[in-house]
């Protein structure tokens, strides 16, 4: 079952009277129970995007147009209210920078008592903290964390409060944008572990923005590339990954070394990121694609669907009738 | 907590014998003579010199006088004055409460206005009041305190003559009770608004920039994305947190309640500290000044002190430094 | 050429900058050509006492007749000198202490630490009186009186500064690669970190200059020079009937103050922007 439903999603910041296109045409389907990685350098719209979903960017500044549907309902376009309904009930985040993620000036349990009633508006205290506690044991915090300020805890401590708190209401879709990203190796891999755990247990759907490619092989069953605001590529891991027809995944896959040991030279990506503001002819890749042709500088790729939704936008692969 | 505490002490104490000792030696190290001050006359005769010198203790070493001074004080003795010869406590004493009367209610007013307007202005970021008020904060700042005392008794005393141009009371009228507290507060409009004028732009720009400041904080975010209604949030997550660089601030005024009036008090003629201190200045009067001194490094280090705990209560992480 | 373009486009980029360049250099034209603006010597007793302004003095005279268009004149002189040097001095005494702090750390970063809060809480403006006072107000006297107190707003920017740069890798490596402390300080650490300090230097050019004119106002400047203070200050008797004398003189500082200001402020925009584009 379709969960969340992305189809030609746009997003345009207008800054300075420039206009940047963050997110261009991205179509994109997650099932229920899904756990997708969306993968990227920075400056590659994955973060625009996952803000998008629950209307988070600065209305003033941003332009979307599309359909975000998630379960049924096109999120951008109910009313605010219905929205804030939505919000953390069914769908929450995990923060980069989870140590800014809460008020330093307020302790951690009154804060997540007040998230935790904006849905509940009628619990007693002593039922919202029992709630609290129980998820502080689930991601392995000790009781005393309800009482402390963000700033006498550690990274790993507070990003495990900060899934505590993305889970206040069992959501239905959690998002995490470079959740671990900050962490040590060690704390990484046991919060990823415990985040897999979890998700068995409370049937989640998942989307896990990250630019690090070891984190999505390990713990996503799919995998989205993402480059300057467009999807490049998308489908199973396994497929992916193992042999990726995009040359922009496969250069993503080789600036990082390789997880089954095997020792390869790491290389970055020649050329420089494209400026988002100007308006752009062709594939977005090509100038820093080693196999373009001709017509990638003319024509934007279309996706095709190889198999398995398995998807990809490069001529290479077919794709090039599309205006 | 507590060391924290103690460590502030430690320090405001430290300030307090810094600027002490460096007023005692910076004074009985100038050139010039007092007693000739003292005497009234360029030539005093001998008699009047040895009469003059024996009475202040300076014919005493300097250390002397340092140990001595010191001992006085420990005793709670500040000395004499040589210009007037009474107390320093209580010439300092009588003109203390004119002086904190006008301070604090201008810092008050601009706090409380300052802060309220640029919480205001933050919430509506860019639009027309904030940034005409963020311009005219650039103006007012840009005023010297003094001038805009004149230029506000010329027009409202002197072109409109609707208020008092200067003092504290009007000394023909002997009002009593009720009427002497109108008379006063008459009296303190233009000094109190050149106050207010010229603190005002401070607290409207911190509180402005801490709100926004706040507002684009990663919690916020978090609040947002969870649903939480923007006066929730607001009331309840953003004041908390941008309140904090405020009261940093107005520590730092109410630190300088006593000594950083003293140019208005002069141009308002106000029976304050200000007169006294210029007046100690002039002629010389060096139980005056330091008793003077000792008594503003005292105040401003007892009112850091003060915020600084207020401070820790209010913000967690200053605790734990 | 092309750094004179790119510095020219980043001025008018920001209305702050434009006004606040444009206010100064109007200001040091007028300091330079001071002999040659002002219609009238400004020692000169004319005549006519207290003359409103008009075509002969246009900012009209003081009470011994003197003509204040041209003592405001010369005036700029004095306050942008003072203003200009005081912050130059204090921000290399600044600069120093924080930079020392800041890059070195441990105890020599808390005595340092202790003695900037020391200087903090010293009643600035008063104990500046007393020294002026007692030791004579020439302008030297006045200029390095004031650059020795008020050093501890830029120590603390440079200490933060430094504390951040030394974490910095490069910082690292040039350490590793035996460079000594002295050369990282001027080498590395003064340099990277300079950018914020000479915008707040820019606004202490302002204080200075309030706080030149408050003491001249109070008859503690140097007796030597002309100075839109004291211009206010001999004017203050002749208030009600004669206002031009005070209000030419406390316009011009307004004006020059309000030219600092608006100078670092433009900077620190430019050199935080709020909004950077986003990911």
């Amino acid at each position: 079952m379709s969960l969340l439903n992305i189809n030609y999603l746009n997003i345009v910041y207008k800054v300075k009277g420039k206009k940047i296109k963050a997110v261009k045409d991205l179509s994109l389907n997650i099932e229920s129970e899904d756990s997708v990685g969306i993968v990227g350098e920075s400056g590659s719209g994955k973060s625009t995007f996952a803000m998008s979903i629950l209307s988070l960017l600065p209305k003033e500044i941003t332009e979307i147009t599309g359909d975000i549907i998630f379960d049924g309902t096109d999120l951008l376009k109910i009313d605010e209210e219905r929205l804030r309904q939505i919000k953390w009930k069914e769908i929450a985040y995990v923060f980069q920078k989870s140590m800014n993620s809460l008020s330093p000036v307020h302790k951690i349990g009154l804060q997540m008592n007040d998230i935790y009633k904006i849905h509940e508006a009628n619990a007693t205290d002593k039922d919202t903290k029992e709630r609290i506690l129980e998820l502080f044991n689930l991601v392995n915090l000790s009781k005393g964390v309800y009482n402390l300020y963000p700033h006498e805890l550690s990274g790993g401590m507070i990003q495990r409060v900060s899934i505590a708190l993305s889970l206040l209401h069992y959501p239905r879709l959690l998002i995490l944008d470079e959740a671990t990203t900050a962490l040590d190796v060690v704390t990484q891999g046991q919060i990823l572990e415990e985040i897999m755990e979890l998700e068995e247990k409370l049937k989640l759907t998942r989307i896990m923005i990250t630019h690090d490619v070891s984190v999505v092989s390990l713990t996503c069953k799919k995998v989205a590339v993402m480059y300057a605001g467009y999807l490049l590529e998308s489908g199973y891991v396994e497929d992916v990954f193992s042999l990726p027809k995009h040359p922009y995944t496969r250069e993503l896959l080789n600036s990082y070394p390789s997880l089954t040991g095997e020792r390869n030279r790491l290389k970055g990506i020649p050329g420089s990121f494209p400026d988002l503001s100007v308006v752009h002819r062709g594939c977005i890749f090509a100038d820093r694609c080693k196999d373009s042709m001709d017509i990638c500088f003319v024509r934007e790729p279309k996706t095709v669907e190889i198999s398995n939704d398995w998807k990809v936008a490069c001529h290479l692969v077919g794709g090039e009738y599309n205006g | 907590m507590r060391d924290y505490i103690r460590k502030r002490i430690t320090t405001g104490i430290l300030t307090i014998l810094f600027s002490f000792c460096l007023t005692f030696f910076l004074i009985r190290y100038a050139p010039g003579n007092p007693i000739k001050v003292l005497a009234g006359t360029e030539n005093p005769n001998p008699e009047l010199i040895e009469h003059l010198t024996a009475k202040y203790g300076l014919d005493k070493s300097i250390p002397i006088q340092f140990g001595n001074y010191i001992k006085n004080i420990l005793k709670g003795d500040l000395g004499y004055s040589y210009m007037s010869n009474e107390p320093v406590s209580k010439l300092i004493g009588e003109k203390l409460f004119a002086t904190i009367l006008l301070t604090l209610t201008g810092v008050i007013l601009s706090v409380i206005v300052g802060t309220f307007l640029g919480v205001y202005a933050a919430r509506k970021a860019g639009s027309i009041f904030d940034r005409l008020m963020c311009s005219a904060c650039y103006v007012f700042d840009a005023i010297p305190g003094f001038w805009l005392g004149l230029i506000l008794i010329l027009i409202f005393a002197s072109k409109f003559g609707i208020l008092p141009t200067s003092g504290m009371y009007d000394l023909r009228a002997e009002h009593q009770g009720f009427a002497r507290v109108l008379d006063v507060v008459k009296h303190m409009i233009l000094p109190v608004s050149t106050l207010f004028i010229i603190q005002m732009p401070m607290y409207f720009r911190i509180a402005r920039s801490s709100v926004l400041q706040t507002m684009s904080e990663d919690f916020i975010l978090t609040l947002r994305a969870a649903g939480m209604k923007e006066n929730k949030i607001f009331n309840k997550y953003v004041l908390r947190n941008a309140i904090i660089p405020t009261i940093t601030k107005l520590s730092l005024s109410l630190a300088f309640i006593i000594s950083g009036v003293a140019l208005i008090e002069i141009v308002f003629a106000w029976p304050g500290m200000g007169r006294l201190i210029m007046d100690a200045i002039m002629k010389r009067d060096y139980p005056l000044l330091t008793g003077v001194y000792l008594m503003i490094s005292v105040s401003i280090c007892v009112v850091m002190i003060i915020t600084d705990i207020i401070y820790a209560l209010i913000d967690p992480r200053i605790r734990l430094e | 050429m092309k750094n004179v373009q790119y510095i020219l486009k980043k001025i008018c980029s920001s209305k702050e900058l434009l006004i606040g360049i444009t206010i100064l250099i109007i200001l040091i034209l007028v300091a330079i050509l001071s002999p040659f603006i002002a219609t009238n010597d400004p020692y000169f007793l004319n005549d006519d006492l207290t003359a409103r302004p008009s075509s002969k003095y246009i900012f009209g005279t003081d009470g011994l007749g003197r003509d204040v268009f041209s003592m405001v004149v010369w005036g700029a002189r004095t306050s942008l000198k003072v203003g200009i040097v005081v912050a130059f001095i204090s921000s290399i005494i600044g600069t120093l202490i924080g930079g020392i702090a800041g890059y070195l750390g441990g105890k020599t970063d808390k005595i340092i630490s202790e003695i900037i809060n020391i200087f903090l809480m010293l009643p600035t403006f008063f104990l500046i009186l007393i020294i002026i006072a007692i030791y004579g107000s020439s302008l030297t006297n006045i200029i390095v009186v004031m650059a020795l107190t008020s050093w501890t707003g830029t120590a603390r920017l440079m200490r933060s500064q430094a504390i951040s740069l030394r974490e910095r890798t490069f910082i690292k490596s040039a350490q590793t690669i035996g460079e000594g402390n002295i050369r990282i300080l001027f080498r590395h650490i003064i340099p990277n970190g300079i950018f914020p300090i000479i915008a707040d230097s820019t606004m202490a050019i302002s204080s200075a200059i309030l706080s030149e004119a408050g003491l001249s106002f109070l008859g503690l400047g140097d007796p030597n020079v002309i100075s839109w203070g004291k211009i206010i200050a001999n004017g203050k008797v002749y208030l009600p009937r004669s206002w031009w004398i005070c209000t030419f003189p406390g316009l011009a500082i307004v004006c020059t103050v309000l030219s600092f200001y608006l100078i670092g402020e433009g900077m620190n925009h430019l050199l935080n922007p709020k909004f950077n584009g986003k990911d």
